[in-house]
């Protein structure tokens, strides 16, 4: 029993950059997401090439690969970042990447009719998108960006191949060690346990919204 | 800016207006002038390109030729070349405030309550302070038989409530002018009674009105003025008891035929 205990505690530890990445991704991953369906849906076709060649690069590639791009790659071309940072360019870029054609499809499911009524009532390109369109696209694309968002805890995971101590590799560390596979089972339960939460915060959020019908 | 109108009760000057989607001449040369005060109806079958002259007015749609003037102010003039090109964006967002709109789908704002639809636009366009504008958009909601209905969703409300609504959240911006495209068209026949008799009240108060439509009561009662558009053309226009009464063009006499 004191040794399970001793067990958890370390990973505890571990779960800490593992809860990082995850927070931080989430943070900027989504207003990044946001910009880009906006980009990519803009009428400026430069902008909008560039944003789907930008799509297309992160979501044609295994995640995997641009982390090891990021971390191993550019500090050849001088460019140093400390690890954390590393990691979270690499995910941030990537997830946004998959959030903006989300937001993409919820944008363009908006009826007509709602931006002709807010263009009769004087409202500008950005009052639409802000008072009108977007508030209305969140509540349709809820459920995939729970599922990419639940998708997130378990990618964090990859960071394993960049020597950062998560709460994969310390449970590896650990079974190494001690030859015991406990470290695996308790690793298990802390992903279901964040998965659980991120479920949960996000039936709320569903129920917020529903309180109007379309 | 006023002299280049000779009526002074004249509000709206459509000049030989075109419009083509694509390879389709939806519009051949249309000429409207609404007076002040007045009522017009628009009337003919579907794809005869009555919608688009309207949404033409308020630029959901853009022309590619003639002109288009409202109380003295040019949206759009016509060059040598016969193109039309719109007025600069602060004049052109001046012209457009003036005229409210009022769609077929209603085009309510679904997360918005009753009162927040109404508000929304007078608060973040016209920068007025919301203390202010919620009991003037009460008395609209009286006015429109729907106060009660305050508080819920449009989800929640019928065809018709959601459309009285409509109306009122177009009024909320003090129009000078109000479009009617089809507003009872999406109704079951049943709930379009307080609809109409919401657009009779306001023309006994003298709001200048273009009203596409089918219901031919409507247009025979309420409106001042008739045209009857088909193929892109107007065929056939005046007051609604030489059209209604005494048709003269054939196109005319079989539309309204049908309509009975």
């Amino acid at each position: 029993m004191e040794k399970l205990m001793g067990t958890v505690m370390l990973m505890l530890d571990g779960s800490q950059i593992t809860l990082q990445i995850f927070f931080i991704t989430l943070v900027m991953a989504l207003p990044l997401g946001l910009l880009a369906a906006l980009g990519r849906l803009s009428k400026l076709r430069p902008l909008s090439f560039f944003v789907e060649v930008y799509i297309w690069l992160m979501r044609g590639t295994p995640l995997m690969l641009q982390l090891l791009f990021v971390y191993f790659a550019l500090p050849m071309v001088g460019i140093m970042l400390p690890d954390i940072v590393a990691a979270l360019l690499a995910f941030t870029l990537n997830y946004a990447a998959y959030f903006a054609e989300i937001f993409r499809a919820g944008i363009q499911s908006i009826e007509r009719g709602q931006y002709e009524a807010a263009k009769t009532l004087g409202m500008t390109y950005v009052q639409t998108m802000r008072r009108i369109i977007i508030p209305q696209m969140v509540r349709r694309v809820l459920p995939p960006i729970s599922n990419e968002t639940i998708n997130l805890v378990k990618d964090t995971s990859l960071i394993y191949i960049l020597a950062m101590n998560d709460l994969l590799r310390v449970a590896r560390t650990i079974v190494q060690r001690e030859f015991d596979m406990t470290p695996f089972v308790v690793a298990g339960v802390f992903y279901l346990a964040m998965t659980f939460v991120l479920t949960w915060i996000f039936k709320k959020l569903e129920a917020h919204y529903a309180k109007y019908d379309e | 800016m006023q002299n280049t109108m000779n009526e002074n009760n004249v509000m709206i000057r459509m000049h030989q207006i075109y419009k083509k989607f694509g390879a389709l001449e939806v519009l051949k040369g249309i000429d409207v002038e609404v007076n002040r005060g007045e009522v017009l109806a628009i009337i003919g079958p579907s794809g005869s390109g009555k919608s688009t002259l309207l949404r033409c007015l308020n630029r959901l749609e853009s022309i590619d030729g003639g002109s288009i003037e409202v109380e003295g102010d040019f949206l759009a003039v016509e060059n040598s070349a016969g193109i039309a090109t719109y007025a600069e964006a602060s004049l052109s967002k001046e012209i457009l405030g003036k005229m409210g709109m009022v769609f077929q789908q209603f085009n309510l704002f679904p997360h918005m309550t009753v009162l927040e639809n109404l508000i929304e636009a007078p608060v973040h366009v016209k920068q007025i302070a919301s203390d202010e504008i919620i009991p003037v958009a009460e008395e609209l909601l009286r006015k429109v038989g729907l106060y009660e209905k305050r508080d819920a969703y449009p989800a929640r409300l019928s065809g018709g409530q959601q459309q009285r609504v409509a109306i009122a959240r177009a009024l909320a911006m003090k129009p000078d002018i109000m479009l009617f495209d089809e507003p009872t068209s999406a109704l079951d026949p049943e709930l379009t009674g307080d609809v109409l008799k919401t657009m009779r009240q306001l023309a006994e108060e003298h709001m200048t009105m273009i009203v596409v439509t089918h219901e031919m009561a409507f247009a025979r009662e309420a409106a001042h003025h008739v045209i009857f558009m088909a193929d892109g053309n107007i065929v056939e226009q005046g007051i609604p008891e030489d059209i209604f009464g005494a048709p003269k063009e054939e196109r005319t006499k079989a539309f309204l035929q049908n309509m009975l």
